[in-house]
């Protein structure tokens, strides 16, 4: 059996010598690439999982523990310091979040994907608003939260400045990349008619770019609800993630962490229907 | 009407894609021009408009240089330049009388432009160049639902409503099947003649510049080798458009 | 002609209509979701208080020379925590994802059981992978490492098994037509095809990973996360300015060598 199968391989192996001549140096590249990442990779984190197990630290009875809330939260989910109408509240509250800054976000990001993309902008401002935007998104959302709740005082007004911040960051790369895949050749024939700028970015980018503006202002929603659960657990910044917080660290009642998961559970495979159904329709 | 004076343009600063090349073009004719590839045609018609920014020579249109002109005034001088390309360069997800309409937006305010304001007569207009293409009935169409032969006749329809003085086309007809070719070229012959247009035409289908060119301009290495009237097109003048002065060495390189 | 033109017109009107309508909707959701969550719109205007406060307090002064070292090392240890956890859940994804692909799959119903499976990981919130974790591993790398690593896992299987059902069945098929065995078909054909692509995932992942650390940190007070919270909560704002400083520094490095083996991958 084991011959048939090697005299198999060395023919189609064969015709693929010759024309590996040229793309060999272009081919070595990318393998000695990955290759090298991988090394790196694997090194730092066989140097670095030893490291993070302390001294004294019980392996199993902290397996075990897990095991069991994980248990307590999936299977006996219940609810005793809140009712669930209260909790629908705050789960609508991290909703309405993070749909007001991908609105915000993407409006204003728009705007700047136009100044920074390489189609219409001078490549000094298109430089000057990439760098800017990232060290914006270098920095954690919730950090912009806590920041803004010390300028604001805690609450929606930070929650809404912070997260919108990392979304225009966000949101004005990808929708520049978008543009900058954009052909050429449609700004050319629009200028070759003598179109002004607002005209051609009115009549032919933007329906263009419809279909890509939609799908990646939907991934940032999806982006932003987890950002606001989690701003509101580490920034007490209200919502669902509030009361998770709460819950668990407070309370440590898992059951009723259960209960929340579930609801954010529920919600995201609405979230993911909506997508699945978005890419439908951007494939037809 | 278009004279081209000692146009020159390099891309790399050493080897010229275009040494001197010079020609004029006529209200009502067809002027084609064929050469073989990487000749320096696409260059000449892109120089025209300035889509391409030449390094010397003069462009003469309606007796003024293209070339001196600030942005402003090239952009109005490119409003009666109406432009064709191989791959039509519509908006495909608007409808066939949008693509139309950007036409005319070239003289309109910045206002008209954002929120598609056009006039009724405009729109009439619109119309009677759709139905003149014989597309009539696709008005509502979007145009990525369109055949290739039905998008490149949006396209002329759409450089007509520049009103424009000359047309150039770049290859108009190399995506095209034999049928929707014939189409196309005669609606081009049809605007030349009916219309007093000028018509300045790349090919690289002899038979089809022979057919339809009333005057034929034959690049080589980016020289002009042949300008002359149609019937002066010999076939021992073809084969010294495409073969005199050599492909340059390069090419040769690439084909193996 | 005049009914043409009339058709037109409708046909202009309409279009504008729609727009009309879109924009007040999202006029409308705009002011209900400030309402609800009790968001004054004019704070947008107040975007350069903000930034004017992070410049007046952040910058780092001599007192804040002393912290230097710990923000160096726990900096340190965040990025190497980030890194281990996309690797470890890098390897697992790939091996759940050969199995779960459809085009590769053993079974149709393990590839929806580690559908299924991945998007639960995926969308559980990661302040409740943190949370859970603190309570039984307690404050410690360990419990951010597996907070990163549970998300990972279930983001890059996703991923994984939509990079290889892109590959398409027919290069499989064409593959197997040759006589090789399953594992011949993922090794020789499959891993060497996509190789660049995985990596490209692991990489964004890495970027993404040490920024959700931060966080992470922040809630299981470990790392440069804790840190920052320390300071900033303590009214250390020179120090915690410092942490800001280091973590773009960071994350820009990572972002720029991610983009560098981009490059030499394309």
């Amino acid at each position: 059996m084991i011959k048939p199968e090697n005299q198999i391989s060395i023919p189609t192996q064969l015709p693929s010598g010759p024309r590996l001549s040229i793309p060999l140096r272009f081919r070595d590249r990318r393998r000695v690439t990955i290759l090298l990442t991988l090394a790196v990779l694997g090194y730092i984190t066989l140097m670095t999982l030893p490291t993070m197990i302390p001294s004294h630290f019980k392996l199993t009875e902290a397996l075990m523990s897990f095991a069991e809330n994980i248990k307590i939260m999936f299977l006996q989910p219940r609810l005793v310091n809140t009712t669930f109408i209260s909790l629908l509240g705050v789960l609508g509250q991290s909703i309405l979040l993070a749909f007001l800054t991908t609105l915000i976000g993407s409006v204003l990001a728009f705007f700047f994907a136009l100044a920074s993309t390489r189609r219409l902008a001078p490549t000094s401002l298109v430089l000057g608003i990439q760098s800017f935007m990232a060290v914006i998104r270098a920095i954690p959302t919730v950090l912009w939260v806590l920041i803004y709740s010390v300028v604001f005082g805690l609450g929606a007004n930070a929650a809404v400045v912070g997260i919108t911040f990392h979304s225009v960051a966000y949101l004005t790369k990808v929708y520049a990349d978008s543009m900058d895949e954009l052909s050429p050749e449609i700004i050319e024939t629009m200028q070759a008619m003598g179109l002004k700028k607002s005209a051609i970015i009115r009549q032919a980018i933007i329906p263009n770019l419809i279909p890509s503006y939609l799908s990646w202002t939907f991934i940032r929603f999806e982006i932003n609800f987890a950002d606001a659960i989690a701003v509101g657990a580490a920034a007490g910044a209200g919502g669902i993630g509030y009361q998770l917080f709460m819950s668990s660290s407070f309370y440590f009642n898992f059951h009723e962490v259960g209960v929340m998961v579930y609801m954010i559970l529920a919600f995201a495979l609405v979230l993911e229907i909506i997508s699945y159904r978005l890419r439908a329709v951007k494939h037809q | 009407m278009l004279t081209v004076n000692h146009l020159a343009k390099s891309y790399d600063g050493e080897k010229k894609s275009l040494t001197d090349v010079s020609f004029s073009v006529h209200p009502g004719e067809v002027t084609v021009i064929i050469g073989p590839s990487g000749a320096g045609k696409t260059t000449i018609l892109r120089s025209i408009n300035q889509l391409i920014r030449d390094d010397d020579g003069e462009i003469l249109f309606d007796d003024t240089d293209m070339r001196q002109l600030n942005r402003s005034q090239l952009r109005r001088a490119r409003c009666r330049i109406g432009m064709i390309f191989q791959n039509y360069n519509l908006i495909e997800p608007l409808t066939a009388i949008e693509n139309v309409l950007h036409g005319c937006l070239g003289t309109k305010s910045n206002l008209a432009g954002i929120f598609s304001l056009y006039s009724n007569r405009e729109k009439e207009t619109a119309l009677k160049l759709l139905e003149k293409v014989g597309l009539k009935d696709f008005a509502y169409q979007q145009c990525r639902n369109l055949s290739g032969g039905q998008k490149q006749r949006v396209g002329i329809a759409r450089a007509l409503m520049q009103h424009p003085k000359i047309i150039l086309c770049d290859e108009p007809i190399a995506s095209l099947d034999p049928k929707s070719t014939i189409t196309v070229m005669d609606i081009l012959r049809d605007l030349a003649i009916n219309d007093g247009i000028s018509v300045l035409i790349n090919l690289h289908q002899v038979d089809i510049a022979r057919e339809y060119a009333d005057h034929v301009i034959g690049i080589n290495n980016g020289q002009v080798v042949f300008d002359d009237r149609t019937q002066a097109l010999s076939d021992a003048a073809i084969t010294g458009i495409y073969q005199k002065g050599a492909v340059p060495e390069r090419s040769l390189v690439h084909e193996f | 002609m005049n009914s043409n033109v009339e058709e037109m017109n409708d046909f202009f009107t309409k279009k504008r209509f729609k727009l009309t309508l879109l924009i007040v909707i999202l006029g409308a959701a705009y002011i209900g979701a400030s309402m609800g969550l009790g968001f004054q719109s004019h704070s947008l205007l107040n975007i350069q208080d903000g930034i004017a406060w992070l410049i007046q307090n952040f910058i780092p002064n001599e007192a804040s020379k002393g912290y230097w070292h710990e923000i160096v090392q726990q900096l340190l240890r965040t990025f190497l925590v980030a890194v281990a956890a996309t690797s470890c859940a890098a390897v697992i994804s790939l091996f759940l994802a050969v199995i779960g692909a459809k085009t590769l799959t053993p079974a149709i119903t393990i590839s929806w059981v580690i559908r299924g499976f991945s998007s639960l990981l995926r969308n559980i919130p990661i302040v409740a992978w943190a949370m859970i974790l603190l309570f039984s591993f307690k404050q410690n790398d360990l419990t951010g490492f597996l907070a990163l690593f549970f998300m990972t896992l279930g983001f890059l299987t996703r991923a994984f098994m939509e990079t290889i059902e892109d590959f398409g069945t027919e290069k499989i098929q064409a593959l197997q037509a040759t006589g090789a065995t399953y594992l011949q078909v993922i090794f020789q054909g499959l891993l060497p095809e996509i190789a660049v692509a995985l990596m490209s995932w692991i990489l964004y992942m890495i970027e993404n990973n040490v920024r959700d650390a931060t966080l992470v940190g922040l809630l299981t007070g470990t790392g440069v996360g804790f840190i920052f919270n320390l300071y900033f909560k303590s009214l250390r704002y020179g120090a915690a300015g410092l942490v800001v400083l280091s973590v773009i520094i960071l994350v820009v490095t990572v972002e720029l060598i991610s983009n560098l083996i981009g490059r030499l991958l394309s």
